[in-house]
């Protein structure tokens, strides 16, 4: 492993995705609980005179061991809906998969975001589609590709995510609920119930995709952290699709601070206790109803927020996330947080401990160091 | 770990003062009119000590309340630095020209503030034998034009800390004037013009933090007080 200086909007995080560390299964397959995934621990030391990154090796379930009193813990309630649908190209009568990346709802426009993958198990995208495209469903639903997403889409590999219409005579979430099955793609051993896509959090659907981060939590744990003096809070963000490919930018997503948790992270960070955001779904959308000073005001709405070098994290102090496909958006959203050499070592660290990756894989808190 | 009350925490001497006792692990209850430096600064040394960051106006009286009732968690109180205050209109009016409004105002956030925010805290100080510090200027015994508003303030400021010491002799009490300062409010007072000569906040922390740790007989001291030199000097012997 190598690690860059950075340069311009590129992380500085590098490492090599290890294909042979692949979670396939959720963790209750393997013998685990939902807790008992691994958990890696790193912490910028805390002395300025003393830089350095602690690591450590440890269980989910003892979580509370690296949290402090006075802590927030901050995770997103949004549940996981059906998001992938079999269908077939209305031309060809080729079958291809179908990933909804707003499965409750249309963008504000009234368009859908689709994106088409192969059939049977979703393995790749299919680039070379064109404007005007149908794609038709169960029960006489069809969707019609209008234009790429957002726009301009062109990658230099072809357009993977579509707005769409919607034709037929079931509205696409009756559709999806009745026909669909969680979005997965072909790295997985075998299709998964719905219920094994959902955190304990998981109140409001809406997530294309499982905001997997709060995965390993059970009531178990959130209990042990309550009584250690661990303060919890809520926001809802519904996951899109993920960003797959280098280069694309995440998608537009709906989301909710609520006056409550804006109240408890404000009051957190100033009796100097850390906000833990439960993946990045959370930390977008801390950050998106964080003001100009930082101070947080309740929110709702749709996010498009990159966060970055030219949008550093401003509220969330610490990140407990899974580990992902190395796309810069990820990378440079976990560097504001943890800063660059925390960030580097812990991939270091979980490649060579052979960490597993995924959404049902392993887990890490990384903790900064503040400027 | 004692515990200090800082106010005017967030910029310039409040927040070098913070930092310096977060180091030495002090338990701080700090304050300052912008939450977002205020957020900042608490992430900062909420990583090396216990702290309780309240935003709001020392000229607020239900402000005053939060930061002593922020204090009373801690369960004891060692130190209260009155170091937020008011400049009033920048750039600096003759007296001729200063609205008698903002002489009140300025009255209001540099004597009556710090006051009863010592009244508020003057029991538990009480009940350690603790310190006042009360963040002073040249300005309150020498004579300048346009600073007569904010000088007359830290005039009185100095009476009444004087005042307070002989009401009060089991407790220690300073006005500490702490001499030019690259700060806002010093930058405000010479708004556009270059005050990068003088020095930074953090210069004058070695004879503030003397005057905490050594407690030195009440009194006016300035940055450049023999005491405090030559108790460095002493220290330095020591070793």
């Amino acid at each position: 492993m190598t690690l860059h200086a950075p340069a311009g909007t590129a992380p500085s995080t590098h490492f090599d995705l290890p294909v042979d560390l692949t979670a396939t299964e959720p963790p209750e397959h393997r013998g685990l609980g939902r807790d008992g995934v691994r958990l890696l621990v790193a912490e910028a030391a805390s002395a300025p005179s003393a830089p350095g990154v602690r690591l450590a090796h440890s269980r989910f379930r003892d979580l509370g061991r690296y949290l402090r009193p006075g802590d927030l813990v901050v995770v997103n309630t949004s549940q996981t809906v059906a998001g992938e649908v079999d269908g077939v190209l209305a031309e060809t009568g080729r079958p291809v998969v179908l990933h909804v990346a707003t499965p409750t709802g249309p963008l504000p426009d009234g368009s859908w975001v689709l994106e088409l993958r192969t059939a049977p198990d979703a393995t790749r995208p299919l680039l070379d589609c064109q404007p005007g495209t149908v794609v038709r469903l169960a029960a006489d639903v069809a969707v019609r590709l209008l234009a790429p997403y957002p726009e301009p889409a062109d990658t230099g590999s072809g357009t993977r995510l579509w707005r769409a219409e919607v034709t037929g005579g079931r509205p696409l979430p009756d559709l999806l609920v009745r026909h669909g099955r969680p979005i997965s793609y072909g790295y997985l051993h075998g299709r998964w119930p719905l219920a094994d896509y959902q955190t304990v959090f998981g109140r409001h659907p809406g997530s294309a995709e499982m905001p997997s981060a709060g995965r390993p939590f059970s009531a178990e744990l959130v209990t042990d952290l309550v009584s250690r003096g661990i303060g919890f809070a809520s926001i809802t963000l519904h996951t899109g699709v993920s960003s797959q490919e280098a280069g694309e930018t995440p998608q537009a997503e709906r989301f909710e601070v609520p006056a409550g948790t804006a109240r408890l992270v404000n009051a957190t960070r100033l009796d100097g206790g850390r906000v833990i955001a439960v993946g990045t779904t959370v930390t977008r959308a801390l950050e998106s109803a964080a003001g100009a000073d930082g101070w947080l005001a309740p929110a709702q709405g749709w996010t498009e927020l990159v966060i970055g070098p030219d949008h550093p994290a401003r509220v969330v102090t610490g990140l407990i996330t899974g580990l992902h496909n190395p796309d810069a958006s990820h990378l440079l959203l976990v560097e504001s947080i943890a800063g660059a050499e925390v960030t580097q070592r812990a991939y270091d660290a979980a490649v060579a401990a052979g960490y597993l990756w995924h959404e049902f894989g392993d887990s890490c808190l990384l903790l900064g160091a503040r400027r | 770990m004692p515990t200090a009350v800082i106010t005017g925490a967030s910029a310039g001497l409040g927040r070098a003062l913070a930092t310096a006792l977060a180091e030495r692990g002090w338990n701080l209850v700090l304050d300052a009119r912008r939450p977002g430096r205020l957020l900042e600064l608490a992430a900062e040394l909420g990583r090396q000590t216990a702290l309780r960051a309240v935003p709001g106006d020392v000229a607020d009286a239900a402000h005053r309340r939060q930061l002593a009732g922020a204090a009373a968690e801690f369960g004891a109180l060692n130190l209260l630095v009155n170091n937020a205050s008011t400049l009033g209109p920048s750039p600096l009016p003759p007296l001729a020209a200063l609205p008698a409004g903002e002489l009140a105002a300025i009255l209001h956030t540099n004597v009556v503030a710090p006051l009863a925010l010592i009244q508020l805290a003057l029991p538990a100080l009480t009940a350690t034998g603790g310190t006042v510090v009360n963040v002073s200027s040249d300005a309150a015994v020498a004579h300048y034009p346009g600073w007569g508003g904010y000088g007359s303030a830290k005039a009185a400021l100095d009476h009444l800390t004087a005042t307070l010491a002989e009401e009060n002799p089991q407790l220690r009490w300073y006005s500490f004037d702490p001499g030019d300062m690259r700060t806002e409010m010093h930058q405000a007072a010479f708004p556009g013009e270059d005050i990068s000569d003088r020095p930074e906040p953090e210069s004058v922390l070695p004879a503030l933090l003397r005057l905490i740790e050594q407690r030195l007989p009440s009194g006016r001291y300035t940055n450049t007080a023999p005491e405090l030199l030559a108790a460095a000097a002493g220290q330095a012997v020591a070793r």
